[in-house]
């Protein structure tokens, strides 16, 4: 929360602002304080900007713990990924943050409001994609956003719904019922409706499940453009290691209700290990090339572990090397696979597997979740 | 709160008339009733008819009572629609809106309510060919729709709320067999409340749709209108909104 009694000596302090002096009832855009605070020379230095802010995050579920005293900070503007196994606690968070479910402790601000005091402000800010699209199949395209527009409370909607479906590519489907649409416009759609209300925060929950490849990276490529497009901060969950990877600029891996890492995906397969290079080479290969490298051999493979700075050292390697005696090369990089591995003991697939196992425990979580 | 359930109610409205099926069947089964019971007293004596019914002709007097009945029906599908945008996670798609929670359940029993009015114009031309008389105007044909538009609001707000914690598909049938045939034949839809034991007649002087229909008798054949009647009719449906909008702002959740 931004100090409000602070914020107000910053404004008498500037001259154009005495009319905001002397009514202090009226409402001045949040964003414009900011602004203002940054023009001035404050007297404290502002905060971090940070769309979303969870402080020790407890979710119960009658005795069952969901949500383990979590805490994270998403920044304005970036994609962030909540990644981990199905029945870790991701939808549970995501319920919390979208002011769905009350939190049983802890606090969450979501643009500086709190979801459990603020929550309709929390609704004006921030827009929805569900996992499984959720929208009025009897309605038309324009029906389901003229609904989305009035729930929302926005006037002056319809030149930028238009603009929208125009720039989505989904313009032609403006009066069709949404029933006959495919997944991937369907999807187009949801987030539309999600944008509409220029949100500053968009939650995605699982926003690729189900879907095919093609369609997947559509949504990807997307979820990229309406980041810088619109300026909007992403929160996501997935169980999909590439999609955490591939789009998103943070990561916590969140697993049993317990967030064991946040960081980029960069540095966290930095940290679960180095890319390593295997070559097969000949009789003449000469080794002494690869002085002052990390490597083992083992008859004709040779395994070269580089140095953190990925395709830096790779092409130092390759420049060095005696490549004429080399058969083929193959790069691994370290993946997300390994440091969810080093971080929770097991794979992320593993861990989706023994839930089976636990069908029981989750029959009983259903009906304490009522 | 306005625009918002003005929209919500817009979207049951357009669903409703969208769909072939419901309306059909909407229509449909208060039209069996009318014909084919209506006409099962056809061959009383007609001295006993305008006795016990104050017409020799039964359908006349069940017109009103019908028609009553058929908001009690429509109650049940306020529920079931209620349960389908829980299953289809509608509903969280509203609740991650700033539409406040009782407009959610306003726009539910105002698309109900409203959606029993379509019985009402076909009901009335049936009538017609069953040689029903009628002696009204224009103002009393509007006191009675509407004391039927409040009635199926009262109606549809205790179904709504019933079923406001359920996910299941089959508590709505199973609560409207609970209500409805009780309601029904505890009313003085069907027959007079002179030809009830006591208990029934004090459950019938209760009973809204004894009032709906009532007041329906009134203003199509006696050219009148008990006010006092209607003002049950409002306090009913005032009752069940009260209880509606406390019931949504506590039990209207996501699952």
């Amino acid at each position: 929360m931004l100090p409000a009694p602070a914020l107000r000596i910053h404004i008498s302090q500037a001259p154009a602002f005495q009319d905001y002096e002397e009514n202090q009832n009226v409402y001045i855009n949040k964003y414009l304080i900011k602004n203002i605070c940054f023009g001035i020379s404050s007297h404290k230095p502002m905060p971090m900007e940070n769309t979303i802010t969870v402080k020790n995050l407890t979710l119960r579920y009658g005795s069952f713990v969901a949500v383990d005293n979590i805490s994270f900070n998403v920044k304005k503007g970036e994609i962030f990924g909540l990644l981990g196994p199905n029945g870790a606690g991701k939808t549970s968070t995501i319920k919390v943050l979208t002011t769905l479910v009350p939190p049983t402790k802890g606090s969450v601000l979501i643009d500086n409001y709190d979801v459990k005091k603020e929550p309709r402000q929390v609704r004006s800010v921030m827009g929805w994609v569900a996992s499984e699209v959720i929208l009025d199949d009897d309605l038309q395209v324009i029906e389901n956003l003229k609904l989305q527009a009035s729930l929302q409370g926005l006037h002056s909607w319809e030149e930028n719904a238009e603009n929208m479906l125009e720039y989505f590519k989904i313009k032609e489907t403006r009066n069709k019922k949404v029933g006959g649409l495919s997944t991937g416009m369907r999807k187009k759609l949801e987030i539309i409706m999600a944008l509409l209300s220029e949100p500053s925060v968009i939650f995605m929950d699982e926003p690729t499940i189900g879907l095919d490849v093609g369609t997947r990276k559509m949504l990807w490529d997307l979820i990229r453009d309406i980041r810088k497009k619109h300026n909007v901060t992403i929160f996501l969950t997935t169980h999909y290691m590439e999609e955490a990877d591939d789009l998103c600029d943070r990561i916590a891996i969140i697993t049993k209700g317990k967030v064991v890492a946040i960081d980029t995906p960069e540095r966290l397969k930095a940290k679960a290990g180095s890319s390593v290079i295997s070559l097969e080479v000949t009789e003449n290969f000469d080794t002494s090339t690869l002085k002052g490298m990390k490597f083992e051999r083992k008859g004709n493979g040779i395994n070269i572990h580089l140095k953190a700075g990925g395709d830096a050292s790779f092409t130092r390697v390759l420049k060095r090397i005696d490549l004429k005696s080399v058969n083929s090369l193959r790069m691994t990089k370290p993946s997300l696979d390994n440091v969810f591995l080093n971080l929770t003991g097991s794979t992320l697939e593993e861990q989706e597997s023994n839930k089976i196992s636990n069908m029981n425990f989750y029959a009983t979580l259903r009906r304490a979740r009522g | 709160m306005m625009r918002e359930t003005y929209a919500l109610f817009a979207r049951e409205v357009k669903k409703t008339y969208r769909n072939y099926a419901v309306v059909i069947m909407m229509v449909v089964q208060p039209l069996m009733w009318l014909i084919f019971f209506g006409s099962s007293l056809t061959h009383l004596p007609s001295n006993l008819l305008s006795s016990l019914f104050g017409t020799s002709n039964y359908i006349s007097y069940l017109l009103p009572g019908e028609l009553a009945t058929g908001m009690v029906f429509i109650g049940m599908f306020s529920s079931m629609s209620m349960i389908q945008d829980k299953r289809f996670g509608f509903l969280k798609r509203i609740l991650v809106t700033k539409a406040p929670k009782e407009s959610i359940f306003l726009g539910k029993v105002l698309g109900a309510a409203s959606r029993g009015l379509i019985q009402i114009p076909v009901m009335i031309i049936t009538a017609l060919f069953f040689g029903v008389i009628f002696r009204t105007n224009p103002l009393y044909v509007f006191v009675w729709v509407l004391s039927l538009f409040l009635m199926g609001i009262g109606l549809a707000s205790i179904y709504s709320i019933i079923t406001m914690r359920s996910k299941d598909w089959q508590t709505p049938g199973v609560v409207s067999n609970l209500i409805n045939l009780p309601l029904m034949f505890s009313s003085t839809a069907l027959f007079p409340a002179a030809l009830f034991p006591k208990w029934m007649q004090v459950l019938s002087s209760f009973n809204p749709i004894s009032y709906a229909a009532a007041i329906g008798r009134e203003a199509l054949y006696g050219g009148q209108v008990n006010f006092v009647y209607f003002g049950y009719l409002v306090f009913f449906c005032s009752l069940f909104l009260i209880l509606g909008f406390l019931a949504s702002r506590r039990w209207l959740v996501a699952e």
